[in-house]
């Protein structure tokens, strides 16, 4: 064998060894008889594995949920199967997961927890007509695109942070202690920094300073006291932190040890303190503090049941991340009923139609605004009450009354 | 200098460049001061910054003996953090014990898992070209790091040390956790240094730094000093995985952000430089938090690239280490 | 520190006329290989045209990095940088003002040299090597993406996305979601880059470059201008690798900080290269088509774990662990990777025979 052959040769064994591997993936057709395929898009490993995980539980459990109550009914009683997607946290394993499972033709798309992720599996789903609903992801930019295929559950990073300085100066009102200045500390990407901007902006109408504003990298953070110990020199009445889980937890351990005098520690988006968990890891100096984020509305009945099937299931409480995954299947199943059709089309149609009561915190039946908004998601308000997160605000979906002022750890 | 100078480099070789770079972090708190205008705030960055750069330093103290002795540039050093912090989770949570009672198993885990990588995987790689060591080390990175989300799931686990509470120093605070993993850095390093200096082992490891073929000469075993010296490295991850444990949120991937600077760290102390990694690491923890008061809203890790890039330039052979 | 494989292309070979008669050799291989390849828009599953793409995506990236670290001995550990410089040059310009993404992959692909010149430049000059080298390149690709995290005109964190077209058009660069044009124009980058640094290394430029890895001290004796050569190669590896950016731009249509100035792209620079065969003119090629796949394989494979694995349902974690498994045996069996190693043991065959 001459040399000048063997490059063909080595490239044509590769060639039909990565074929004969791929050929696993079988083609199923979504339009005909058998059942439905809902696409799954979570990071199951990498760094997020926790809450990807979570949220992927929370689709089987819809899907098997609809299943047992006879799938369906608009299509002769069609059960929904999972096809399941590992975005491994990562954007472009995402979209190549996303355009995997259009092509072995899932019906719709439910996903993604990261904002990069999803910004990167919309234009996919849009271009494939095929639905796509975001469970988790907040960032503004994602549906400011005009897609017509996207729609999001969660409520967006702006409407968080106008909704926490609405709360906050209410709260604060409401037991005689207005603030004239919070101190805000913030991870450093798109999701902290459009947090913050609305929070501002809505928490100076109300006569509320924010300063100082502080940042940091939460890929690299390990430690937070130097910026507490800023917000301590500042004598702000409040902390406002924006966030994801490790640096909640870094944050709460640093304002228990640098002692900074405040009415409040308050949370917005925050990964961290709304997080069952959160009270077991940050200590007893997590006592009193707020966030406000998507919650399950505990006071529903249908949430109780989710919660306890969750539990019964995985042997763990469900996140609130599990519940808007739950509700995602639940949404593209009720317009199944709806659009009698699994062409991408006539579902998007029946999604945006869609009036189906959440079982997270809400105004009303979710709705979808023209950008694909959930136009009812509504933020909720939770404190740390006897080491467990709680809903103290809005009132009429609190099981626990506000504690105001709630100096950190008292 | 070679590497085996630098392991044991003696003060008195100490040039100006040190001096430099300490007036450079006197010239960052200076400037922290008028910033800032608190004391306060400076103090508490200073502090905070020592303390943070402790942990660098127990990381990269582990890192500069294997990329000196072995000159493998290992990836798989923060998935190794990792490992500890579980083993010292899962000791605390199935005995519920004081978690410094873990700091000798985690020491002896690491050092049994370094040596089984390094006997097992790299071994066979020694000599190879600079990719093939460090593609190993980064699969190695990944397998260990997807074993542990088998094994623990990707959920934040924490451990606690009871009554852990702020020491006040000189009008800054820092966790008790904190200044113990400071200590126990300090005495890593002078541990390490012995060793090196004072030892048959420390001196095999010295002379199969210095050369290979010299040291397999005069009798000594190369393979086995690679294994040990590999353990060793790694038996210092496993410290600092314990000694970082009580305030660290425990996650499969919780290592990977210590990787890159503890890199920069052994850059700066020079290779295999056991004494210029432990200060290398506490200026690095200083300009990352004096940076962060200095320069708001930008990532201090920034000036921590550019400050290693300066080194590389000026002083490949690192801020502690004498021009060759 | 380089590897010491052998390059395919001339640079050890004696006569004119053997050179040319390889390089005819080379280029009807390239041909068939390319007309096979053309075809797989047909005859894969629709399902795996992704993964395709991200053969593609792979196989000009470690092109470009084995032009520099195979051929070159300038070990990088952050081709992210010109990734990233090609995927920025390429959305500031289309979503920012319009400019056409050919245009835009250009403008990358000239900036990307300009900054590896400008890199290297400073490197050499100050006899950055080796493993401080790689350090080197991986802090300026952090640096960078440091950089855009926190500039607001590149859209810090937000990032990019590339506005999708009512109809396709080949100067804006978009097709169809799945269009075969996008593998189409991917191979062709490919094939155009695989010819680039073909060419390269049988100019002198290139035979110097090679010279210079193998024995700097002796070229420099020579009297060859060892920076020049060494900065020509860089820029031609930083275009080469800014256009996998661009490329990747336009089929992803999403460009943010991390991913495209991210760690991983310096990664998946490097792995195909390892695998396939390092210093080898088809080693990045043959080592794109088997990691590519990789990760979905093992995914698809361990998506529902077999009985004996049952334990382990609901666990995340498996395929990933397979696929660092098979990353470290190959490394460990194939030193010079799958094509080195294959192409040493037939060269072996045929000189003993």
């Amino acid at each position: 064998m001459g040399r000048r052959t063997l490059p063909l040769l080595a490239l044509v064994c590769s060639v039909s060894l990565a074929v004969a591997g791929c050929g696993g993936g079988s083609t199923g057709s979504g339009n005909s008889g058998g059942t439905i395929k809902i696409g799954t898009l979570h990071p199951l490993t990498g760094p997020y594995a926790g809450d990807g995980q979570q949220m992927e539980n929370g689709v089987k459990l819809a899907i098997d949920d609809i299943n047992a109550a006879g799938g369906i009914k608009a299509l002769d009683g069609r059960k929904l199967e999972l096809a399941g997607g590992d975005t491994q946290g990562k954007p472009d394993v995402g979209q190549s997961e996303a355009q995997r499972l259009v092509t072995e033709g899932v019906t719709a798309l439910v996903g993604t927890y990261q904002s990069a992720v999803s910004a990167n599996v919309a234009p996919l789903a849009e271009r494939n007509k095929v639905p796509f609903v975001i469970d988790i992801s907040g960032d503004d930019g994602i549906l400011s695109h005009g897609y017509k295929y996207a729609f999001r559950m969660q409520p967006r990073n702006t409407v968080f942070g106008t909704a926490g300085a609405k709360y906050l100066q209410e709260i604060s009102k409401a037991a005689g202690k207005p603030l004239p200045k919070v101190a805000y500390l913030h991870e450093s990407t798109a999701f902290g920094t459009g947090v913050f901007k609305a929070f501002k902006a809505e928490a100076e109408k109300a006569g509320i300073t924010v300063d100082p504003e502080i940042t940091y990298d939460a890929a690299s953070v390990s430690d937070l006291t130097t910026q507490i110990t800023q917000v301590k020199a500042s004598g702000a009445q409040a902390l406002v932190v924006t966030g994801y889980y490790k640096d909640g937890v870094l944050a709460a351990k640093a304002v228990s040890t640098v002692k900074p005098p405040l009415d409040a520690v308050y949370g917005i988006a925050n990964g961290a303190f709304d997080q069952p968990q959160f009270p077991t890891d940050a200590g007893p100096a997590s006592a009193g503090y707020f966030d406000v984020n998507y919650h399950l509305n505990d006071k529903s009945p249908e949430a109780t049941k989710f919660a306890q099937a969750y539990q019964a299931k995985y042997g763990q409480p469900p996140r609130t991340g599990a519940a808007l995954a739950y509700d995602s299947v639940r949404v593209i199943a009720a317009a199944l009923e709806r659009s009698k059709s699994v062409d991408g089309s006539k579902l998007r149609d029946a999604i945006a139609d869609t009036d189906l009561t959440p079982l997270t915190l809400n105004d009303g039946p979710i709705t979808f605004d023209d950008k694909g908004e959930n136009s009812t998601a509504l933020p909720a308000l939770t404190q740390v009450v006897n080491a467990k997160p709680t809903v103290v605000y809005p009132a009429e979906f609190a099981t626990a009354k506000v504690t105001y002022p709630a100096a950190p750890g008292a | 200098m070679s590497t085996a100078e630098a392991l044991t480099t003696r003060w008195r070789s100490v040039p100006a460049a040190p001096v430099v770079a300490i007036g450079l972090v006197f010239v960052l708190i200076a400037a922290a001061l008028l910033k800032s205008g608190s004391g306060t705030i400076t103090g508490q960055a200073v502090l905070t910054g020592l303390v943070n750069g402790g942990v660098y330093s127990l990381l990269a103290m582990g890192l500069t003996l294997i990329f000196g002795v072995l000159d493998i540039v290992n990836f798989a050093h923060g998935a190794f953090l990792a490992v500890a912090l579980f083993v010292t989770y899962q000791f605390v949570s199935t005995t519920g014990a004081n978690p410094y009672v873990a700091l000798p198993i985690a020491i002896a885990a690491l050092f049994a898992l370094g040596a089984l990588a390094q006997w097992a995987l790299l071994n066979h790689t020694m000599g190879r070209p600079l990719e093939s060591q460090l593609l190993l080390t980064l699969g190695l990175s990944l397998l260990v790091s997807n074993l542990l989300l088998l094994a623990f799931g990707g959920d934040p686990l924490s451990v606690a040390v009871a009554g852990d509470h702020g020491v006040n120093v000189l009008g800054a605070v820092a966790n008790q956790t904190r200044l113990v993993a400071f200590g126990g850095a300090l005495v890593l390093a002078a541990g390490l240094y012995l060793l090196l200096g004072r030892t048959r082992l420390g001196r095999a490891i010295r002379a199969v730094a210095a050369s290979r073929q010299g040291a397999g000469l005069v009798g000594i075993d190369v393979r086995k000093i690679y294994v040990l010296t590999f353990g060793l490295g790694t038996a210092c991850a496993g410290a600092a995985g314990m000694l970082i444990a009580p305030f660290t949120t425990i996650t499969p991937t919780a290592g990977d952000q210590f990787n890159i600077l503890a890199f920069v760290v052994v850059v700066m102390g020079g290779l295999g430089n056991v004494a210029g990694a432990l200060i290398s690491g506490i200026i690095v923890g200083l300009v990352e938090q004096l940076g962060g008061v200095l320069l708001t809203g930008q990532s201090p890790l920034f000036g921590v690239f550019l400050v290693f890039i300066l080194i590389l330039v000026a002083r490949p052979q690192g801020l502690f280490g004498a021009r060759s | 520190m380089t590897a010491v494989v052998a390059p395919d292309a001339g640079a050890h070979e004696g006569t004119v006329t053997r050179r040319h008669r390889s390089a005819r050799g080379t280029l009807g291989v390239l041909a068939a290989v390319t007309a096979v390849a053309a075809t797989m828009p047909f005859v894969l599953p629709e399902s795996q045209q992704a993964v395709a793409i991200r053969v593609l995506i792979f196989a000009l990236l470690a092109t470009g990095w084995n032009l520099m670290s195979g051929y070159g001995g300038m070990f990088s550990f952050g081709n992210a940088a010109y990734f990233g410089v090609g995927a920025y040059a390429d959305v500031v310009l289309l979503v920012g003002h319009g400019v056409s993404p050919w245009i835009g992959m250009v403008v990358g692909a000239a900036l990307a040299a300009l900054l590896a010149v400008g890199t290297g430049y400073v490197a050499f000059r100050y006899k950055v090597k080796g493993a401080y080298f790689a350090l080197a390149t991986f802090a300026i690709a952090e640096m960078l993406r440091l950089l855009a995290t926190d500039t607001t005109w590149v859209n810090g964190t937000i990032g990019y996305h590339v506005p999708l077209l009512a109809e396709e058009s080949w100067w804006m660069f978009q097709f169809e979601a799945n269009a075969p044009e996008y593998f189409w124009i991917g191979l062709a980058l490919v094939v155009v880059a695989f010819l680039a640094v073909l060419f390269y290394l049988r100019s002198k430029a290139g035979r110097y470059t090679v010279a210079i890895r193998d024995d700097e001290d002796a070229a420099a004796a020579l009297g060859i201008a060892v920076m020049r050569y060494k900065l020509t190669t860089m820029a031609l590896a930083a275009a080469i690798t800014s256009v996998a950016g661009a490329f990747y731009a336009q089929y992803y249509l999403f460009v943010d900080p991390d991913i495209v100035l991210g760690q991983t792209q310096s990664i998946q620079a490097i792995v195909p290269a390892v695998v396939g065969g390092v210093g080898t003119l088809w080693g990045p090629v043959i080592g794109a088509v088997i990691v590519g796949p990789l990760s979905t394989v093992t995914a698809s494979l361990l998506r529902t774990p077999p009985d004996a694995l049952s334990f382990l349902a609901g666990r995340s974690g498996l395929d990933v662990v397979l696929y660092a498994v098979l990353v470290i045996v190959i490394v460990l069996v194939l030193p010079k990777g799958l094509y080195g190693t294959i192409r040493q043991f037939v060269l072996d065959r045929w000189r003993s025979r």
